[in-house]
């Protein structure tokens, strides 16, 4: 498992686009926001939260959607279907690989754009913690979508999946007022964390038999 | 003897010959019922107290709202089937289940809609139940689209199988998402498990409405799901002698 999510980690790596492009998108959004408003006539620390839960939804979108394309196109996965490898591991550890390089940095730049426009200090944690199990879960429908209609241009397969997220949406949006008004952050957070971990180690199967009925 | 019935009947030809039999049947059952029951509900049913007659249109959007979930249930069960023991037939039944499904979600927005100017002041509300179902309008439209877009067709089987089982998981969202959030629309007035809400003057024409438009778009999955059979298996000898 370490040995493949190193290979990811270094295919990723390799792709600048397909990680720094969603990252840059991000902050030229979070930036734009309070630009296009009167910012002396709204209190933006009040509703900035509902630009970044946006543009969370809309840039795991992007930045899933070419997730299994290279590999389906190089024969990557053909190869790994014909040597009767399981996909499970290689779902697993790319969906982990695109956490670490994509998420949590956008969980960061959410975190530092929220306090920016006015959130207190201390709540900082709470809103890193919460858009990362948010990316967790996002990341992993959106894969699903993308495995979906990998060879159709993994954007359907994507939209398709769309009202998956739409519930995580919510919760998130229940979470971060959780945090702004200070109670009932940690029931939500444990049901964040419990849906996080169950859809993380159940979605890689689904993608996995996905993958296998491209193959077939 | 189940499982020889259920091996038969999953064969598109045993289906397509048992539901030409049964359809005007089942269609004119449901046709009779749900005209019985709008006419009840609509003419003889008594004022509510507090919304009038405006509350009239629960006969239409009451069933609408029951079947749009039923049918991704059906669906899903369909789907389990076509993954875990490739019955040709389920693939096929979820296709043709997934138009009528999105038609009974778009009616039941609707007539919720229209429901919502007298009752809240407004038609639309990002209200927790509402959204939901909006979600679930938007699921039928994403497994028709998916499977629409596969030339494939065996495959697509199988990939909109696939999406219908994790979309699953929307429904029980949809179920409780009156008792989880806070939302303007009230809980339901008929529950499994507790006596119904709702006066037996009003109930028993609501049930007749439930129940007709139940057969009703039964009627419709039978007629959309012979057409799609029909379709694919064209080039099957059964087909090109079936009358």
């Amino acid at each position: 498992m370490i040995s493949v999510m190193a290979s990811e980690l270094f295919k990723l790596r390799k792709k600048i686009r397909a990680w720094l492009g969603p990252l840059l998108i991000m902050i030229l959004v979070l930036i734009a926001f309070p630009l296009s408003i009167d910012i002396s006539q709204y209190d933006l620390n009040k509703f900035y939260f509902s630009i970044i839960v946006i543009s969370l939804l809309v840039i795991s979108f992007l930045a899933t959607e070419t997730m299994f394309v290279e590999d389906f196109e190089d024969g990557t996965l053909e190869q790994i279907y014909l040597q009767e490898r399981d996909f499970y591991k290689l779902a697993l550890a790319k969906v982990l690989i695109y956490v670490l390089l994509i998420g949590v940095p956008m969980s960061l730049i959410g975190s530092l754009f929220s306090f920016a426009n006015g959130v207190d200090a201390s709540q900082l944690p709470q809103i890193f913690i919460t858009l990362i199990f948010s990316t967790l879960l996002l990341f992993n429908l959106f894969a699903f979508g993308a495995a979906l209609s990998i060879n159709k241009g993994a954007m359907l397969g994507v939209l398709a999946t769309l009202p998956l997220a739409l519930p995580v949406i919510i919760l998130l949006g229940r979470a971060i007022r959780a945090v702004q008004f200070g109670n009932g952050f940690y029931e939500i957070m444990a049901l964040m964390i419990g849906a996080g971990l169950l859809v993380a180690a159940l979605v890689p199967l689904v993608i996995s038999i996905t993958l296998r009925t491209h193959l077939e | 003897m189940l499982t020889s019935f259920i091996h038969k009947f999953s064969a598109p030809k045993s289906y397509v010959e048992m539901t030409a039999k049964l359809l005007p049947y089942i269609a004119s059952c449901g046709l009779l019922l749900l005209l019985t029951g709008w006419v009840w509900g609509l003419a003889f049913a008594p004022e509510d107290a507090v919304q009038g007659n405006s509350y009239r249109i629960i006969f239409l959007h009451v069933p609408a709202s029951i079947f749009a979930q039923a049918i991704y249930l059906f669906m899903s069960i369909c789907a389990v089937m076509s993954v875990v023991w490739r019955v040709k037939l389920a693939a096929y039944l979820i296709k043709s289940a997934a138009s009528v499904g999105a038609l009974i979600t778009f009616i039941a927005l609707f007539s919720g809609s229209i429901w919502g100017i007298p009752t809240w002041g407004t038609w639309w509300q990002w209200d927790a139940r509402i959204t939901s179902t909006l979600i679930l309008f938007i699921m039928y439209l994403g497994v028709i689209t998916l499977h629409g877009s596969f030339s494939n067709l065996e495959k697509a089987d199988r990939l909109m199988s696939i999406l219908v089982i994790v979309g699953l998981v929307n429904i029980p969202i949809i179920k409780k998402s009156v008792d989880w959030w806070s939302t303007l629309h009230q809980p339901a007035s008929i529950t499994v498990s507790g006596a119904p809400t709702i006066d037996p003057s009003m109930l028993y024409p609501l049930f007749v409405s439930i129940l007709g438009m139940g057969l009703v778009l039964i009627s419709l999955g039978i007629l959309s799901s012979r057409l799609h059979i029909l379709g694919r298996e064209k080039n099957k000898k059964w087909v090109q002698s079936y009358e």
